[in-house]
């Protein structure tokens, strides 16, 4: 489980952590992920796990278009940009519910059988559920290709360079806006990964964002922004710390063990685990 | 220049006690109920607002988990009263000290902390109250608590039709956070937040007192947060800790501030009084279908408002565009 | 000339504010429906109108049917008045049914509120009902908290969790008789008040009747993983599992026990999810003889044809069969409808006073209750709950005996 965080975290960590901008819809892109799998199977019969190239490519498209259309003028607020990112992507959360509300129902929807959904590989009375394995393994390949994408390329970057000053890459003929709305392409095609895989275990419905969305917020931070190892390694503390609070206290409890050890670690290292920024 | 500004301060005071009798007028043209209360909604939220945006507007400490002080007041009240027997008024100032003592607390915890990682911080400090009150049996977890109706009474804050006493208080409660707001823009903090807003290596040299100026934010808004959360939980006789807690308070606190203009004097009354009529009527009036319309609405107008009007609403008006700096 | 500027404005507002007119009722009777139309149960309220819709066309039309008021055009008592609904969303915000419950009375003038699904906005709704003297029937709040509070206009024809729970250990018992070995239970529940409410009776009912509770699993309703859960469940192995969860967390408990391994030999539901279609859409296939209480059954429709015609009805309109929820809905709107008819009036408190003197038959409902006729709490103590077994990809009585058309499956596959 703290894998998956990992990956959803991974794309918000991109995102608010590269680009220094605060994505409150995360949780949405997740739900759209979602049914984007759901509706896929359900009328195409294609398998969560084949879909998820597909919906990470759809996702990856509907990112860059939240950025032109949305994030970019966010960012070029003169005046308080801290709470127009906050607020303009709040809002634009609510209207991605209330329109998936609008066409979708807000009937709960499942993809009922696929190649590993319920399966279960049992290690020495230990179990292992194949989705989540499969989760953690796309997460770590993702995580390993995103880091070499991101310190190795051209584009990575060129991603860091504009966020450190858009001024001086336009300077040397860097477009900011083809820049960031590829990064904004790249988060959103990660948490299109996470979304298809989550979808074979959980359950869809408009709101379903909600509940992963502060985990993911979480994760980020204590990871520190700015650090796509930080997100992963995050992830796994918040997967640990879950499981190992719900047998200390009440199960209903198991967050507030997530919770305490952010604010532990924030109090003691102000920028997060790995953080730069 | 100074006599420039003074005379802006003395045109505001005017300007409120304007507003402040027509709002007090009001119910005698407006008899309708459902009326009256969105307009004590709409002056709730614009006090609440008003003190949320006194540390988070003024001071720059954008805290999402005001919820906790509305919480802490609300339940304050209704446990002191259910429990013990303590009247809502002066189980209204206990919560209020409860919660600017526990505001400074956390602020002297959380004040390092900066950007994005304190907002976190509040937002995570509130869901553990949360989640602490849902499990918490002796005050009522998840079944809330329900205040006993025993008639209309001034000493028990409790009217069974009228909302007349509710709307008085609500009016009072923003005039107050008004007054406090406008009377610390002149105030010797005021200056040293704005300072520290438009040049953070000022900070540097302000150092302690701005700190502890910080902390005081942090408690007045705290105080009248919980008073706002008392005042609740009075006028809905019926509290839980989902429906005082949760994070949709904490940013319904923050957006008629944002909308209307953060960190301004004007900013958090102008949002309410546009923001609650409207999210009030549009789900009584196109929520029923079932369909998310009034989601759809209500959303995107919030997206355009704040890419359209990043200083907020207040810029609108030219004549003030000098004080929504 | 600025505070020209702003009183204009502010004339601007207020104008926006001014109250669509009240419409004048001439020969029909206002009923507010209250239900969460929008946010995480919207679901509950689009079903909820459907099932509203059909009793609606049941008592405004002409049908053949055992029912009151089914046989003729709208109410009698009232020179043949039709009934209308108006719709509220309540966003499941204890707040919000409060000021749109006042907004139905004052604005819409209606003369009574059916609703509301969720416990903790029946407490406000029925509390602003009382101030204003209009009866309140809750349809499908199950929460029993609710009518100890000492309101007048409170009424309530379905069972509460107490009931349901009774029924559950009544059940049991007469397994135990019968030499199945149930001796230890296991109870999960969200940390709602309905969870809290059906927990804290499922708890008092063990210790009475000498069952031993081996797992208390209380959890964050919508959590994002309930590994851990299911792991001191799995540990605790009891002889029945006692989960009370809406259709999220339902979904995910058994997608996570298959794959977790944990296969219990008896899962006895507190309905909310475990009588929804989606998730059995979702994990039909994992749950084949789980038992849920419920307040409905279809089974009913060979004794009683009717109410398989009315579950048609309502499937044309919403692609499902009745449910423990939209049954009890349906039969809401039937009860208040009779009473309204039977008082002759509009008016609060006659409507109350026809409330208190109801008394249905069981053959005129499409429950298997024994009858509607609430006590002076306004509870309805003849509404026996049944237990079903999913059985073959459909629901089949189980219990009690006079309900029962199959013996219970045991332990389940």
């Amino acid at each position: 489980m703290g894998l998956l965080y990992g990956l959803i975290a991974a794309g918000l960590a991109l995102i608010f952590g590269l680009m220094d901008v605060v994505n409150f819809a995360h949780g949405e892109f997740l739900m759209i992920a979602m049914y984007a799998t759901f509706f896929l199977f359900a009328f195409f019969a294609i398998d969560p796990l084949l879909a998820a190239p597909l919906v990470a490519a759809a996702l990856f498209v509907f990112g860059a278009v939240v950025y032109l259309l949305i994030v970019r003028f966010a960012m070029r607020a003169k005046a308080n940009a801290g709470m127009v990112q906050i607020f303009s992507t709040f809002g634009l959360a609510i209207v991605m519910r209330g329109l998936a509300q609008f066409f979708f129902t807000p009937d709960y929807r499942s993809v009922t059988n696929s190649w590993v959904g319920g399966k279960t590989i049992s290690i020495a009375g230990i179990y292992l559920p194949e989705p989540q394995l499969i989760g953690a393994l796309v997460a770590i390949v993702a995580f390993v290709a995103l880091y070499f994408f991101i310190n190795r390329t051209d584009f990575g970057r060129a991603l860091e360079a504009t966020r450190e000053d858009a001024g001086a890459v336009a300077l040397v003929g860097i477009d900011k806006n083809r820049v960031f709305a590829l990064g904004w392409g790249l988060g959103a095609a990660l948490v299109g990964l996470a979304g298809a895989i989550m979808a074979i275990f959980f359950y869809v419905y408009p709101d379903v964002g909600a509940s992963f969305a502060l985990i993911a917020y979480v994760t980020v931070a204590l990871g520190g922004f700015g650090s796509v190892f930080g997100a992963f390694a995050a992830g796994i503390l918040v997967g640990l710390v879950e499981a190992t609070t719900a047998l200390i206290l009440p199960p209903s409890l198991k967050s507030v063990g997530i919770y305490a050890v952010y604010l532990l670690v924030v109090f003691i290292r102000p920028r997060g685990l790995f953080g730069s920024m | 220049m100074d006599t420039q500004f003074a005379q802006r301060r003395r045109r505001d005071l005017i300007v409120a006690l304007c507003l402040a009798v027509i709002a007090a007028l009001a119910p005698l043209f407006v008899k309708d109920v459902y009326v009256q209360n969105i307009m004590v909604l709409t002056l709730m939220y614009a006090a609440l607002s008003q003190s949320w945006n006194i540390l988070s507007g003024y001071c720059g400490q954008i805290s999402l988990g005001h919820a906790l002080y509305f919480g802490l007041g609300a339940y304050t009240t209704a446990l002191l009263f259910t429990k013990f027997g303590v009247l809502p008024w002066f189980g209204m100032l206990a919560g209020g000290a409860i919660s600017a003592v526990i505001a400074m607390a956390l602020g002297y915890l959380c004040f390092r902390l900066r950007g994005h990682y304190f907002v976190i911080a509040t937002i995570v400090i509130a869901e553990i109250a949360l989640l602490l009150f849902q499990n918490w049996d002796w005050a009522g977890a998840a079944l809330g608590i329900d205040i006993p109706m025993r008639g209309d009474s001034w000493l028990k804050f409790q009217f069974a039709r009228s909302k007349l006493p509710y709307l008085y208080f609500a009016l009072t409660l923003a005039c107050i956070a008004w007054l406090v707001t406008w009377w610390l823009e002149d105030s010797k903090w005021g200056y040293w937040w704005r300072a520290v807003k438009d040049n953070p290596d000022a900070a540097e040299s302000l150092g302690v007192v701005v700190f502890n100026s910080k902390m005081g934010a942090a408690a007045v808004s705290a105080f009248l947060v919980a008073i706002g959360g008392s005042f609740y939980a009075q006028f809905v006789s019926y509290i839980d800790p989902e429906s005082v807690m949760g994070f949709q308070f904490s940013l319904l606190m923050a957006l008629p501030a944002v909308l209307g203009g953060i960190g301004t004097l004007w900013g958090p009354a102008l949002g309410a009084v546009i923001l609650i009529p409207l999210t009030e009527l549009t789900r009584s009036y196109v929520g029923g279908s079932g369909r998310g319309v009034d989601l759809i609405v209500y959303g995107a107008l919030i997206v355009a408002i704040s890419l359209a009007l990043p200083k907020g609403l207040v810029s609108v008006f030219s004549w003030r565009r000098g004080a929504a700096r | 000339m600025t505070i020209s500027r702003r009183n204009v404005l502010l004339g601007a507002s207020a104008a926006a504010l001014v109250p669509m007119m009240a419409r004048a009722q001439t020969s029909e009777v206002v009923i507010g429906v209250l239900y969460p139309f929008s946010g995480a149960s919207a679901q509950m309220g689009v079903d909820a109108q459907k099932a509203y819709e059909t009793a609606l066309d049941i008592i405004n039309k002409k049908y053949d049917f055992d029912l009151p008021l089914a046989k003729d055009e709208g109410l009698p008592g009232l020179g043949g008045a039709k009934i209308r609904l108006v719709y509220a969303d309540h966003q499941g915000d204890p707040q919000k049914g409060r000021a749109e419950a006042e907004r139905l009375i004052t604005q819409e003038k209606v003369c009574a509120i059916v609703g509301t699904y969720q416990s903790a906005v029946a407490v406000t709704v029925s509390q602003t009902c009382e101030r204003y003297q209009i009866p309140f029937l809750s349809a499908d709040n199950s929460s029993p908290s609710l009518h100890t509070r000492g309101l007048k206009f409170f009424f309530r024809a379905a069972p509460h969790d107490e009931m349901f729970s009774k029924g559950m250990f009544d059940f049991f018992d007469a397994m135990k008789k019968k030499g199945t070995k149930i001796d230890t239970l296991a109870l999960f529940h969200e940390d709602t008040i309905f969870g809290t409410d059906s927990a804290n009776a499922q708890t008092k009912l063990a210790k009475e009747r000498g069952y031993k509770i081996v797992a208390d699993i209380k959890y964050r309703a919508n959590s994002p993983s309930l590994s851990a859960e299911v792991q001191q469940l799995k540990a605790a192995n009891a002889d029945v599992l006692m989960p009370s969860s809406y259709t999220t967390d339902g979904i995910l408990l058994i997608k996570t026990m298959s794959e977790l391994g944990y296969k219990p030999s008896a899962i006895v539901a507190q309905a909310a999810g475990f009588s929804e279609k989606a998730l059995y859409d979702a994990v039909g296939d994992k749950l084949n003889g789980v038992i849920t209480r419920g307040s409905f059954s279809l089974d009913l429709a060979a004794k009683r044809p009717m109410v398989g015609k009315i579950n048609d009805m309502f499937k044309e309109k919403s692609g499902k069969d009745l449910n423990d929820n939209t049954s009890r809905e349906f039969m809401a709107l039937i009860v208040i409808a009779d009473a309204i008819n039977r008082a002759k009036s509009t008016d609060g408190e006659k409507i109350r006073e026809a409330l208190t003197k109801t008394d249905i038959p069981a053959e005129q409902t499409i429950m298997p209750w024994k009858r509607v006729k609430f006590d002076e709490t306004g509870q309805n103590n003849d509404a026996d709950p049944v237990l079903l077994q999913y059985i073959g990809g459909k629901f089949v009585t189980v219990f009690p005996a006079q309900a029962a058309v199959a013996e219970a499956v045991w332990p389940m596959k």
